[in-house]
């Protein structure tokens, strides 16, 4: 039988309206074309995608569920588990491996304690597996930290960036 | 000239002679006779006897229910069946030879790709009645159990032309 | 369709194939062998597997043969060693993340990726680093996994998509983390969703209730008909050692393509039931005993000679072979009885002279996909007969409109539908609504005219007319809801006017495998065979269980489940006394009203026909014995006809009775789904009463699918229950989630309320589970709903 109880309440009034606003931008029988903006002011309000959201977002855009969970799942920049407030993600390509980018990820795995695609027990930090260059590779090694790439990382230089987040918080 | 060599040889008795010479030379050399059943001939790793399922050292039987002994088969001796168990596995819950049937072509061994059917050294066996010819799986498994040791043994020795 | 074709060369033979058409189209044609995995000729192109590469000349790298079309003048080599070496290279990628257990596969000796591999594969592979291994989804009852052995090929999620109509599964992640699912753990609710299986090239969708059970080689395979549906799906039955073990479908693209429903794949379970009747059975002072077919049938036919014909009632399930049901009503008929009839579904009989020959569909199965309109009266079309719902989505997606006039909106599978939703007593009138649109009624008889007079055309009407009027192959279908209604004989009447007024097909949804068949073959107590009027009509179905007869003879039917009124039949089965029920099973219910037990065959268990709802005689032959002491009913019918005195009755072949029943066809058999007349009417109804609804669930339409285990765990979860609007519940004043009390006349039963919006006011939806009778009465009728006590 048809439930027609509408998923779409469980998304707050400044995500739909930013989701109408990126299906303005596209022909009108196109709206699941806004599937990616809309995931994206999802993450960032939640922080990662949970399943009854992207079902609503699913609704909101007249698509199945499985595509936009094939979207999420498709895309590393989105995650699909709640993950700690700041992102951390290494770059570990060919250049900034060059440049020693093993050794960060290294250091910073023992500061943190935790292993890549792991949360800080105080849900501070996330440090990604980063599968792809990052194209700063003049800076490297680099790493990006909630959006803001950092260049030509030290250890020391990591551990200031560290201190600098944990105090911001 | 045939009339007379005939002759001269059964004179000089030349035919005993030469047989007894062939029973005088016999009578010196070894014997190849053996005295069954309190002597018994060689065997070879590859004898095929008795059928038998085996089960790895853990306990857990090797047959997977893939049925390609009983698609092999040309006398159609063997039945299976076959389902899920609970662990997810696929195991037999049937297996039966019938043994009036087998030809002993071991195919079956051949085509098990787990080497679990096998067939063993043993060829005394006999039945009474008619029914006890059909081997179930737990009669498979007591013989595998009980030669395992030698099985395993010629597996290994026969290892290296396989 | 273009007329335009080109001249290509495929290994350097010139052919001609159609412009637009992919290589592989032409190659498959001709019997040239090209492997592929992703390809399937039902499904859109993905050309994601890589493995149907061909060379064509002048083109620098090998293409797909999937999706390269063929151009004038195209030279394609498919086994030159570019092409070859394209071939072997994606195999050997395919194989390296292949578990290869065939051993253990359910595909294996029937696998895809199998066959090919031992075309292209190499014997040893060159990978030695470590496999994926990918975690195993729970799909429900009726597909199991084995996520490792994917090749992402992507046919299932097409086929969900294109096919189904419902995208369940799809491919998250990517690159190596890429696996097939539902990302959410869920069951595939499609009622096609066992055809994954067999799209899957490779053993990783795989058939839950026979897991394990049997290798591929080791079945015989016969070709059957599904008799759950009115479009009798080919199979074929899979059988090992006198036991069906699966379905498969048989491709008949004029029936049911290459698809079948679930209903079909898994309703084999039914038969392997642990209530198969074995032994003849036959009540005495001392209570059941076992006997033989001679002594039961000799009391049989000595009973029913001791009543008065009037006094026997006849009733045959319509999923019975046509054989069965020609040779019962003839054995029958020679006894002078005339009561005998199959619309156990139905209340409204007033209309039956006018009845044409058979409830055809109006139109070949096939042609249902060029409607521009679709016009669903009083139908759960997915659920009834999803074989046609499937034609009728694919006419939909090229831009069929669908429009039903239902009692809520149905979870249909169009892209597109409107329901027009009303109580089941407003339909008469919305259907005269419609009719009104006409330019003339004077084609109706003054009782409907009245009726036509006095409504008032609303917009709904008014564009459900214009949208038939205006396409150019429009369709009107009657469903099993509308037929079951107590007014259905007006409701035929006005639909089929409607449909003549707006240059439409007119169609009734037979109900099931041999509807037709019955009709044809004349259990009916107004018809003999091939449709020859009976001066003296016995009484119907609804009659024979309202004015309880004496003596009753019950054929492959379950009085509890199988009638419009089944609280009604049961008890006139009850009230009875002799009761003869030729039935495949045996239980404690059915023990408590019968007298004599016959087991008889399923239909995989004898030679016989069924004639589809586009009267398409479709003959199979048997492909297991019946179990212990069961024979196929047409022998035992035989019998019990030579024991009554009718000594010409002498079959030899289940097909001597065929040709009998064909012969007496002897003009061409009229294909028309038109009433004769309109004059016949039943216009009696409480409008303003609040009414219930209810459909027979999917999995109860027969006594074979209701005993299918898998199936009926797949809709365990289907609770019973009653729904209605917030409104309507709100003007009881009622919530949801409520135990609530449904009274109808006498009976009254308790459920648990349930708001669903879209159902329309004055009106509940009575829902049983599959495994539970009905024990409120007829299907659509005036009910209370009440508060509990308690509540």
């Amino acid at each position: 039988m048809n439930e027609v109880s509408s998923k779409k309440s469980v998304l707050s009034d400044h995500l739909q309206d930013e989701i109408e606003d990126w299906i303005s931008r596209y022909p009108i029988d196109q709206k699941q074309s806004a599937v990616l903006g809309a995931l994206r002011a999802l993450q960032h309000e939640e922080g990662y995608l949970p399943v009854e959201k992207m079902d609503a977002i699913a609704e909101y855009l007249e698509m199945p569920a499985i595509a936009v969970y094939e979207v999420a799942s498709f895309y590393s920049m989105f995650e699909l588990k709640p993950v700690g407030k700041h992102t951390i993600s290494v770059c570990t390509n060919l250049s900034c491996m060059l440049r020693g980018a093993d050794e960060i990820v290294e250091h910073l795995k023992n500061k943190l304690d935790i292993d890549l695609g792991e949360s800080t027990p105080d849900g501070k930090f996330y440090l990604k597996q980063e599968e792809e260059c990052l194209a700063a590779c003049c800076g490297a090694p680099m790493m990006q930290v909630d959006h803001v790439y950092k260049e030509n990382l030290t250890v020391e230089k990591v551990d200031a960036i560290l201190k600098e987040l944990d105090h911001k918080n | 000239m045939k009339t007379l060599i005939n002759i001269i040889k059964s004179f000089t008795l030349f035919e005993l002679l030469k047989g007894m010479s062939l029973t005088g030379k016999r009578f010196a050399t070894k014997k190849f006779t053996v005295q069954y059943p309190e002597e018994k001939t060689p065997q070879s790793p590859r004898f095929r006897g008795l059928h038998a399922l085996r089960k790895y050292p853990n306990g857990e039987e090797r047959c997977i229910g893939c049925k390609l002994c009983e698609a092999v088969c040309p006398a159609l001796a063997i039945t299976i069946d076959s389902e899920e168990r609970e662990d997810g596995s696929r195991r037999t819950t049937r297996y039966d030879i019938d043994l009036f049937k087998c030809v002993y072509c071991g195919f079956c061994e051949e085509a098990c790709p787990v080497d679990a059917i096998v067939e063993t050294r043993v060829f005394e066996y006999a039945f009474f009645e008619r029914g006890q010819q059909i081997m179930t799986k737990d009669m498979l498994l007591e013989v595998g159990r009980k030669y395992e040791e030698e099985i395993a043994a010629d597996r290994q020795a026969d290892a290296p032309y396989r | 369709m273009s007329e335009e074709t080109v001249q290509i060369f495929i290994n350097d033979k010139e052919v001609t194939a159609p412009k637009g058409a992919m290589v592989i189209e032409v190659t498959d044609q001709l019997d040239v062998d090209v492997p592929r995995f992703c390809y399937h000729k039902k499904l859109s192109v993905a050309a994601n597997c890589r493995m149907c590469m061909v060379e064509v000349e002048n083109a620098p790298k090998p293409l797909p043969a999937c999706a390269t079309p063929v151009m004038e003048g195209m030279k394609v080599y498919t086994k030159s060693p570019l092409a070859l070496d394209a071939q072997q290279g994606t195999m050997e990628f395919l194989l390296i993340n292949h578990p290869l257990d065939c051993p253990v596969c359910d595909q294996g000796g029937e696998c895809e990726l199998q066959d090919i591999a031992m075309g292209y594969g190499n014997s040893v592979s060159r990978y030695t680093e470590r496999k994926r291994v990918v975690p195993d989804k729970e799909l429900g009852p009726l597909v199991s996994t084995d996520m490792t052995r994917c090749i992402h090929c992507t046919r299932c999620v097409r086929f969900g998509t294109e096919i189904a109509g419902i995208s369940e599964l799809g491919a998250t992640g990517r690159g190596e983390f890429m696996e097939i699912g539902t990302y959410v753990e869920k069951s595939l609710s499609s009622e096609l969703s066992g055809n994954v299986i067999d799209v899957c090239p490779v053993g990783a969708l795989n058939a839950k209730p026979s897991r394990m059970s049997a290798r591929a080689w080791e079945m015989v395979q016969s070709a059957s008909v599904m008799p759950h549906d009115s479009v009798g799906s080919n199979v074929y039955l899979h059988t090992l050692r006198n036991q069906v073990m699966r379905v498969v479908p048989r491709e008949n693209d004029e029936i049911n393509e290459t698809w079948i429903s679930d209903r079909d794949r898994f309703s084999y379970e039914g038969l392997n039931a642990s209530d198969r009747a074995t032994q003849v059975m036959l009540k005495t002072d001392q209570g059941w005993q076992a006997t033989d077919w001679d002594t039961s049938l000799t009391h049989v036919a000595d009973k029913l000679k001791q009543y008065q014909v009037n006094d026997i009632g006849v009733l045959a399930a319509p999923h019975s072979t046509l054989e069965e049901l020609y040779l019962l009503q003839k054995v029958f008929r020679q006894l002078g009885v005339n009561n005998i009839d199959h619309r156990t579904q139905q209340l409204d009989f007033i209309d039956q002279n006018a009845m044409p020959l058979f409830p055809y569909l109006g139109q070949t199965i096939k042609s249902i996909e060029e409607n521009n309109s679709v016009f669903l009266v009083g139908s759960n079309i997915r659920l009834e007969q999803p074989m046609l719902a499937h034609r009728i989505r694919k006419a939909n997606a090229i831009g069929c409109e669908v429009v039903s006039l239902n009692s809520q909106e149905f979870d249909f599978h169009f892209a597109r539908h409107y329901t027009w939703n009303l109580a089941p007593q407003q339909w008469l009138q919305a259907l005269a609504e419609i009719a009104k649109c006409a330019d003339s009624i004077d084609k109706l008889p003054a009782e409907l005219r009245n009726i036509v007079d006095a409504v008032n055309i609303s917009t709904d009407a008014q564009q459900i007319y214009d949208l038939l009027n205006n396409s150019q192959q429009s369709s009107v279908m009657l469903g099993a809801i509308a037929q079951s209604h107590p007014q259905a004989s007006a409701l035929r009447a006005l639909s089929d006017f409607i449909a003549q007024v707006t240059n439409s097909n007119f169609g009734m949804l037979a109900q099931s495998g041999n509807t037709v068949g019955a009709w044809l073959s004349g259990v009916l107590p107004h018809r003999f065979s091939a449709g020859e009027i009976n001066p003296n009509a016995g009484l119907n179905a609804s009659e024979m269980i309202a004015t309880s007869r004496r003596a009753y003879v019950l054929f492959n039917l379950e009085p509890e489940f199988d009638f419009a009124n089944s609280p009604q039949a049961l008890e006139a089965m009850q009230t009875a006394d002799f009761v003869v029920v030729f039935t495949p099973f045996n239980n404690e219910q059915i023990q408590q009203y019968a007298d004599v037990i016959l087991p008889i065959a399923t239909f995989a268990e004898t030679d016989g026909t069924f004639v589809n709802t586009v009267g398409h005689w479709q003959s199979i032959g048997k492909a297991v014995s019946a179990p212990g002491e069961a024979r196929p009913a047409w022998k035992v019918l035989r019998v019990l006809a030579n024991k009554l005195g009718f000594g010409d009755v002498q079959y030899q072949t289940s097909e001597q009775i065929r040709d009998e029943l064909k012969q007496l066809f002897t003009d061409e058999i009229d294909f028309t789904s038109h009433l004769k007349d309109f004059s016949h009417v039943n216009l009696k109804s409480d409008v303003n009463k609040m009414h219930r609804v209810s459909e027979t669930p999917i999995y109860a339409v027969d006594n074979i699918v209701r005993r299918a285990s898998s199936l009926q765990i797949a809709v365990a979860d289907q609770e019973s229950h009653v729904a209605m609007s917030t409104e309507q519940a709100k003007q009881l004043d009622l919530l949801n989630e409520q135990v609530v009390r449904v009274v109808q006349g006498k009976r009254e039963v308790t459920l648990p309320l349930r708001i669903v919006e879209s159902m329309s006011d004055n009106c509940v939806w009575v829902q049983r589970s599959a495994a539970q009778k009905d024990t409120l009465g007829e299907a659509i009728a005036p009910v209370e709903v009440q508060r509990t006590a308690n509540a």
